[in-house]
């Protein structure tokens, strides 16, 4: 288990260190100068040559990415001269309200798809698994920039129940709990879907497999063998789409950023790209780039707990 | 058992857990908690977040909207539907000569926390700190003209100029490099970009929540009569359409809303509130290079500007409710031209004409454009209109990043490419701040057509001089007549800038519909 963990560990600072520089080259191949985005068009020539040396651009790309990875040792993010802060303090600030809609999503997510899944499963070609079929698909075919909107216009605009913007009051739980019932709602949306398929189809597979057909010989109580048996299998190929999905709800977590003008990481990201607010971009990358890959290597750890045929790597 | 569990570990009893759910259910029922429409709060928007409230370092018009509410300027704009100014921290001020401006301030203006009596020092401090700054916006806005404050009593000074310089007025006294601060404060901390450590206007900003909000407050010791609202909550909100459903949401008070959306809130605005379109500074226009080689010839680019139809871009593209531009000078402004020398409306013979005696045929161009709807849709426009008289014309689409750096030299090769260009400015109201951009120095900066022309330089430099108005004025209409002869520019629109405001407020704005907040008040 040592050994499985130092490999995955590696493994991950590797991944991360290999995407954040493919990133950085690929933005300083595409065109675009921060300091004329940046000053403006008022700027004279030597305010950008100023600001670039300010930002170390002056150097060449690789004495870029190796300085940066050098501070990041140091637990330095950078400095953002736009905004004339410390890129930790501003990641660090936009982290939460991210983090927070994707747990949250995803909680929601897996608390009705997982019975969802499971009781179709054990229901199957039944009307009501008919049903939560054509339900489960038609909810991953939506985007979610389209739940969040239409959600917009029914709980805001016309029942005026909940919050169309940002994030809630700091400091108060409920406000922020209030706000956040919508987005997690739009992103979580078709994850429901996704999970009650998958938790449904790896069911029917574990129901079928020699060890429950053995247990139900036996004449052990069916719920005994759903939930301590079956579910428990069944359930390993949800925790890795969760683990895998992060990068998805990154992504999806943008669109409700800026449908419901929440803070976030994904935000932060867009707005620094089109600037090119490179040290912005770099230290949110890193950062986000480290929790897709904590995530994976979370659901493999948990697969290996539920597993043990993983632990020992067969 | 498990709920069991999760009260024992939270200590609830199942009364309290009971209570705590049903107060949960009920605030989801009530209408969200800081909703619009108080006479205590004002919910405004911004479409992006504060970079500086500093005035020597500001860099977007959203600092100078907090700006103009935390601190005091000599002068300022008024609020209304025409271009003045009012004296605001001055009790007096006047030009004495063209280089030589006096003023006196008013007595007993505070800075909050105990920072003490706006004086001269304050003005002279504030005033060099940001014409000789490094801060591009701050320093032009001053146009390297000043010399010195000199101050000359406690609350006296005079503004001496190395060179006349009217811009000025409308720029930086009244604008946000002419906004005061406390020498004292500053120097207690050294530097600060978005915690003022004193303010000297009617409000103070109390927090700024990055990538959400700025909340402003009531400062407790303003000199003057208090702010009417307690509080005053700019949102950053960059998507127009979500702003929109804030609105209709009851969540703001007050936000610009989208061109495509003027109609519906005209026929039928959300409950309460009304629809104001204010005319715009920004001007749009199409450029034509003027020294690439397919458009070297003046007859291929007239007829670029005879083909192209203006009514029918601002139908499309601004759902019939901006109206043509006539130069890159707005209507209300000194030197804003009543007409411009080709008509709106396409002329589509005299284009082909002009091609045919050009000997040109088979011309195929390239049309860059910023990855906006409403650029998108004005160059599919011009690409129809332009294919009326033969030219082939590919649409480029560049986001942000890449379309702004389109026609810098500085940023590798790509200005030798462009051929056509949309685009789109905002300015200040003085003249200057426009035709600046398109002096020939500015070519490969910010002026993309390459245009240059000995006469609109000398105008440019004079013009800035000048302290008659209206012959100022003229230069400045004689300017863009040039620019239009060159064949460089077909000036398209100034846009609109339209608002949906609550009843219940009575807005405080700038005759171009931009928030004033300090004069922003209940409406009854």
């Amino acid at each position: 288990m040592w050994l499985f963990l130092l490999r995955r560990c590696g493994l991950a600072v590797l991944i991360v260190m290999l995407a954040v520089s493919a990133l950085y080259l690929m933005i300083h191949a595409i065109p675009g100068d921060p300091a004329s985005i940046i000053l403006g068009p008022r700027a004279t020539d030597e305010m950008k040559a100023a600001l670039y040396i300010k930002m170390g651009l002056d150097q060449p790309v690789y004495m870029q990415l190796a300085s940066f990875f050098g501070n990041i040792f140091q637990g330095d993010l950078g400095y953002d001269v736009f905004s004339q802060r410390d890129v930790t303090d501003i990641v660090l600030e936009q982290l939460p309200w991210t983090l927070a809609l994707i747990f949250a999503s995803v909680f929601w997510a897996a608390l009705v798809g997982i019975p969802l899944g499971c009781y179709s499963a054990l229901h199957a070609n039944t009307w009501f698994d008919t049903l939560t079929g054509i339900v489960s698909v038609g909810t991953i075919a939506i985007p979610s920039f389209v739940v969040a909107i239409y959600s917009l216009l029914v709980f805001s605009v016309s029942l005026q129940w909940l919050p169309a913007i940002g994030a809630g009051e700091q400091g108060n739980l409920l406000s922020q709990l209030e706000h956040l019932i919508l987005p997690a709602f739009a992103v979580g949306l078709g994850w429901v879907g996704y999970i009650s398929r998958l938790v449904r189809a790896s069911m029917l597979e574990v129901m079928g497999s020699n060890h429950i057909r053995t247990a139900k010989a036996f004449g052990l109580p069916s719920r005994w063998i759903t939930f301590r048996y079956a579910l428990r299998l069944a359930i390993l190929p949800t925790v890795t789409l969760l683990g895998v999905g992060i990068g998805y709800l990154l992504s999806a977590s943008l669109f409700a950023e800026i449908v419901f003008a929440r803070p976030g990481i994904g935000k932060l990201i867009f707005d620094a790209v089109s600037t090119r607010n490179y040290p912005v971009v770099m230290g949110s990358v890193l950062v986000t780039t480290g929790l897709f890959v904590i995530a994976t290597t979370l659901a493999d750890f948990v697969n290996a707990l539920l597993d043990p045929r993983i632990r020992a790597g067969r | 058992m498990a709920i069991n569990t999760i009260q024992k570990g939270l200590r609830l009893s199942r009364r309290t857990l009971l209570m705590a759910g049903t107060v949960i259910g009920l605030n989801m029922m009530v209408p969200f908690s800081m909703a619009a429409g108080s006479d205590e709060v004002l919910q405004s928007r911004s479409y992006v977040d504060i970079t500086s409230l500093d005035p020597a370092n500001y860099l977007n018009a959203v600092d100078e909207d907090v700006m103009g509410a935390i601190y005091s300027k000599l002068i300022y704009f008024k609020p209304g539907n025409t271009w003045e100014w009012e004296l605001q921290a001055a009790e007096s001020i006047e030009q004495v000569d063209a280089t030589h401006i006096k003023f006196k301030l008013k007595e007993g203006i505070q800075f909050s926390n105990g920072f003490g009596e706006m004086t001269a020092e304050d003005v002279k401090f504030s005033f060099e700190r940001a014409a000789f700054g490094e801060n591009p916006a701050a320093a032009a806005d001053w146009g390297g003209a000043l010399e010195e404050v000199e101050v000359t009593g406690k609350y006296t000074g005079v503004i001496v100029l190395k060179k006349p310089y009217q811009p000025l007025w409308n720029l930086a006294l009244s604008y946000a490099a002419g906004n005061i601060i406390s020498q004292k404060a500053y120097e207690s901390v050294g530097e600060f970009t978005n915690s003022p450590p004193a303010s000297s206007g009617p409000y103070i900003v109390k927090e700024w929540r990055p990538k959400q909000k700025v909340i402003l407050e009531r400062n407790p010791d303003y000199y003057g009569e208090p702010s009417a609202y307690k509080e005053i909550h700019i949102n950053q909100i960059d998507d127009e359409k979500t702003a929109e459903i804030a609105f209709e949401s009851g969540n703001l008070d007050v936000t610009r809303i989208s061109m495509s959306s003027v109609q519906s809130y005209r026929e039928t605005p959300p409950d309460n509130s009304q629809l104001q379109v204010f005319p715009s500074l920004f001007y749009v226009w199409l450029g034509i290079n003027f020294e690439n080689p397919k458009l070297q010839d003046p007859r291929v680019r007239q007829a670029i500007q005879y083909a192209v139809d203006v009514p029918s871009i601002l139908q499309a593209s601004y759902f019939g409710e901006a109206e043509a531009s006539t130069g890159i000078i707005a209507p209300g402004l000194l030197g804003h031209r009543a007409q411009s020398l080709i008509a709106p409306q396409a002329d589509i013979a005299k284009a082909k004409a002009l091609l045919e005696e050009a000997g040109v045929s088979n011309l195929e161009l390239s049309l860059d454009v910023l990855n906006k709807a409403t650029n998108v849709t004005t160059a599919q426009i011009i690409q129809a209109l332009l294919s009326q008289i033969g030219i082939k014309v590919n649409i480029n689409q560049h986001e942000a990043g890449s379309f702004w750096t389109l026609g810098s030299e500085k940023a590798g090769e790509r200005w030798k490419n462009i051929e056509l260009i949309l685009n789109r400015y905002s300015m200040v109201p003085d003249p200057y701040y426009a035709t600046v951009n398109f002096i020939t120095s500015q070519k490969g900066k910010w002026n993309w057509e390459r245009f240059s022309n000995e006469e609109f330089d000398q105008l440019n430099e004079q013009a800035q001089a000048e302290l008659d108005l209206a012959k100022r004025g003229e230069m400045y209409q004689r300017m863009q007549d040039l620019m239009e002869e060159s064949g460089s520019y077909r000036f398209i629109t100034h846009e609109a800038e339209p608002l949906a405001i609550r009843n219940s407020v009575a807005a405080g704005l700038r005759p171009d519909g931009r928030p004033l907040y300090r004069h922003f008040k209940p409406a009854n």
